[in-house]
């Protein structure tokens, strides 16, 4: 292939791409840019995020049957003489930078009115200077440092709880689990993976447990992608702790049981943070051995028996794309609805009038399909009524168990000895 | 082309270059012309010990953070200008760099290169884990003072003749360089390392010279991206792509050549820039694979950059004139 006919597509493709766009501006519409990480590594959870957040947008555009949803009756928001979302699709690529480069240019050059994204914490922390600078309301579903919201910015709202909150969440939780039956840890025990994650989640339980008088009796940052944990797991079983807190991706969270087992490592409960113990192989690869472990979640598929809403939503999701929602979708889908619900209001497309409608926000948590109460921003454009969920392995399958008022099925308390299943 | 030519060439250049932003107003397509300018600044850095001296380093965004840190944490500490910071971060860089290539210089050839992948490796997980630089969350600079002495502006303008004077002086720094002793001195370590040594040439020496200046200025893009960026965390300014990205700008444009790191920045980020807007959104990556197409097919057709295509082109077109 020669360099002329390269030239010569590539300059085509920047004649004719504008044409594509300027087609669809003749209707009246609402701009939203959507920056989302739509190649590298988290590519496949960009791409799910960005089906979700279509999702959204073609339920407030053309309706959708049966979904008893603010604004999901179709033809667009009535305040503003049902004009249409569109959304603009920008790729970060992971990439701080990059983030904050395709915000500017979505603002100055594609006009949105709005911004959301970007679930990687360091690209929406770039991205959302940018909108800052510009005047533009950055809408944040996804991103969960803590550091996010006390920037003290302007034009920032971020509608998922922080990591701060996450694990406070595990406290709670306790602290319920003591209520009810009667246990209090006196020995918790703490195995994250060392990087960024794993370490700022052991910092933020080790501050807590010191705060909410909770006894820490090991802490172990182990590297992700070690083949084996055995000194790791002997220095936890010298320890004597009574409660393990572990943080890990999909491999190692495999691992880390297989040599529990071994290792006849059984404390009373093993309390996981997502990610790895979310996903579906950890199940299927450990089978009966990954019962009664607990993990925090954002939102769980057995929900849907809950809320009426999470279940007509789900399916129509599934229906289009063969799969279920998950935390990650979830909260784009609500991020969207969120933004939409605040424009609506504003009555209008200035940046000031979305923000200030933002600020006013007030939904409650029947309209979400999420396990929250609601979604309210304090000043720093925290949602102040988001949390996290716990689930149990029961039987192979998640099960909801606490906050005790959404729970689907109780909790089985403690976990029994290996040699005892 | 005569030194009067290339003197008129350039100096037209620098006022092309100086009222540029004027002729594009739009502070999203400043915001490109800035990082042309960045890409470029440090891949001049890079080109000090990767093209003149023949060191190839795959770490060099260790001395890029250094710099990023060094000048963002002694603001947010202590209240420090960056400007100072930056020059700080130069000096610690610089010495960093020195410690490094005591070490690597034993090295030879690939295994210098991958020694220095490590290095930056290290240092990426040893910030993830240092609390007192923001460990993994990162530093964010304050918003809340503004203008020179804080070098945090609202407008785009003066990032710009900011990253056009960073550029420049480290432009002028190589050029000294290259006119001066050290320029042969590095040029025969890079051609014939024996022959070097034979005629007194202390290869280990030089070679220092030439990583402390090139970390040094490498270290001021880092303290230039976390002011322009507002936030740096190891995610973005330890990154092995942002080594990569140094290194390929200059090989791409020219390497051991003035103006092949702008050249190729040039290059480097239209594309990138172009491809990922056009195609970026549609999430199937088509924008990187036409970006790594092209780098692919320069590689090819023009192995010594393009910088000496253009000298060869440049020459040809003389030897024909001469003919006729």
């Amino acid at each position: 292939m020669c360099i002329q006919k390269l030239r010569s597509i590539f300059v085509a493709a920047l004649l004719f791409a504008p044409g594509f766009f300027a087609g669809a501006q003749a209707q009246e519409e609402i701009r939203i840019g959507a920056i989302y990480p739509l190649t590298g590594a988290a590519a496949s959870t960009g791409l799910e995020m960005r089906h979700t957040l279509e999702l959204a947008a073609d339920m407030i555009n053309n309706g959708a049957k049966g979904i008893n949803m603010p604004l999901a009756a179709g033809g667009g928001l009535p305040n503003l003489k049902n004009a249409k979302i569109r959304l603009i699709f920008a790729d970060h690529q992971g990439n701080p930078q990059v983030g904050a480069t395709e915000a500017e240019r979505l603002i100055l050059q594609e006009k949105v009115v709005a911004l959301i994204g970007c679930y990687f914490s360091n690209v929406t922390a770039t991205a959302s200077v940018v909108a800052e600078r510009n005047g533009i309301p950055f809408l944040n579903p996804e991103s969960s440092s803590a550091k996010l919201t006390q920037r003290k910015l302007k034009w920032f709202f971020r509608t998922t709880p922080h990591d701060d909150l996450f694990v406070h969440n595990f406290y709670e939780f306790l602290k319920d689990v003591e209520t009810k039956k009667g246990f209090k840890p006196q020995r918790i025990a703490i195995l994250n993976e060392n990087t960024e994650w794993g370490v700022e989640t052991s910092r933020i339980q080790v501050r807590l447990a010191k705060e909410l008088g909770y006894n820490i009796v090991e802490s172990i940052n182990y590297p992700a992608k070690s083949t084996q944990l055995t000194s790791e797991v002997q220095r936890l079983k010298a320890s004597n702790a009574d409660l393990l807190m572990q943080s890990s991706y999909l491999g190692d969270a495999i691992l880390a049981m297989k040599t529990f087992k071994e290792q006849g490592f059984a404390p009373k409960a093993i309390l996981a943070n997502d990610a790895g113990f979310s996903d579906t192989e950890f199940r299927r690869t450990l089978g009966k051995d990954a019962n009664f472990v607990f993990s925090r979640e954002v939102w769980a598929k057995d929900l849907t028996t809950q809320n009426p809403l999470i279940k007509q939503v789900n399916d129509l999701y599934a229906a289009k794309h063969k799969t279920d929602f998950n935390g990650n979708s979830a909260r784009s889908f609500t991020g969207l609805f969120v933004l939409a619900d605040a424009i609506n209001r504003a009555g209008s497309t200035a940046p000031e009038a979305i923000r200030k409608a933002l600020s006013e926000t007030d939904i409650p948590g029947n309209q979400l399909i999420m396990p929250w109460s609601g979604v309210k921003f304090d000043a720093a454009g925290q949602n102040t009524l988001g949390r996290g969920i716990i689930v149990q392995i029961q039987d192979g399958e998640f099960a909801t168990v606490w906050p005790f008022d959404i729970a689907t099925k109780d909790l089985i308390w403690p976990m029994p000895a290996w040699d005892k299943r | 082309m005569t030194p009067k030519q290339r003197n008129t060439l350039i100096v037209s250049g620098m006022g092309f270059a100086l009222v540029l932003p004027f002729i594009v107003s739009n502070p999203s397509h400043q915001n490109y012309l800035i990082l042309v300018l960045m890409f470029a600044q440090i891949g001049v850095a890079w080109n000090i010990l990767g093209g003149y001296v023949g060191q190839v380093s795959l770490g060099h965004v260790a001395f890029f953070g250094i710099g990023a840190y060094t000048s963002t944490v002694l603001l947010v500490s202590v209240g420090l200008s960056p400007w100072i910071g930056m020059l700080i971060g130069g000096v610690v860089a610089a010495f960093f760099g020195l410690l490094i290539g005591w070490i690597c210089f034993r090295f030879k050839g690939h295994y210098f290169t991958m020694a220095t992948i490590a290095v930056a490796e290290i240092l990426q997980v040893l910030f993830t884990n240092w609390e007192g630089v923001g460990g993994a969350v990162g530093l964010y600079v304050p918003l809340d003072q503004q203008g020179w002495w804080a070098m945090v502006f609202n407008s785009k303008l003066p990032y710009y003749y900011i990253a056009l004077g960073l550029f420049t002086v480290t432009l002028l720094a190589n050029w000294a360089i290259e006119k001066s002793f050290l320029g042969y001195y590095f040029r025969a370590i890079k051609d014939d390392p024996e022959a070097a040594r034979s005629l007194g040439v202390s290869l280990t020496d030089y070679k220092l010279v030439a990583i402390a200046i090139s970390s040094f200025f490498a270290a001021l893009g880092g303290s230039f991206y976390a002011q322009k960026e507002l936030f740096i965390d190891p995610g973005s300014v330890l990154v092995t792509s942002l080594s990569i990205k140094m290194s390929l700008v200059t090989i791409l444009g020219g390497i051991g050549s003035l103006f092949g790191p702008l050249v190729g920045s040039v290059l480097l980020t239209g594309i990138e820039e172009a491809t990922r807007q056009i195609l970026g959104g549609s999430g199937m990556g088509i924008d990187l694979i036409i970006y790594a197409t092209i780098i692919i097919a320069v590689a090819i057709y023009y192995p010594t950059g393009i910088l000496g295509w253009a000298k060869r082109f440049l020459r040809r077109g003389k030897k024909a004139e001469d003919g006729a």
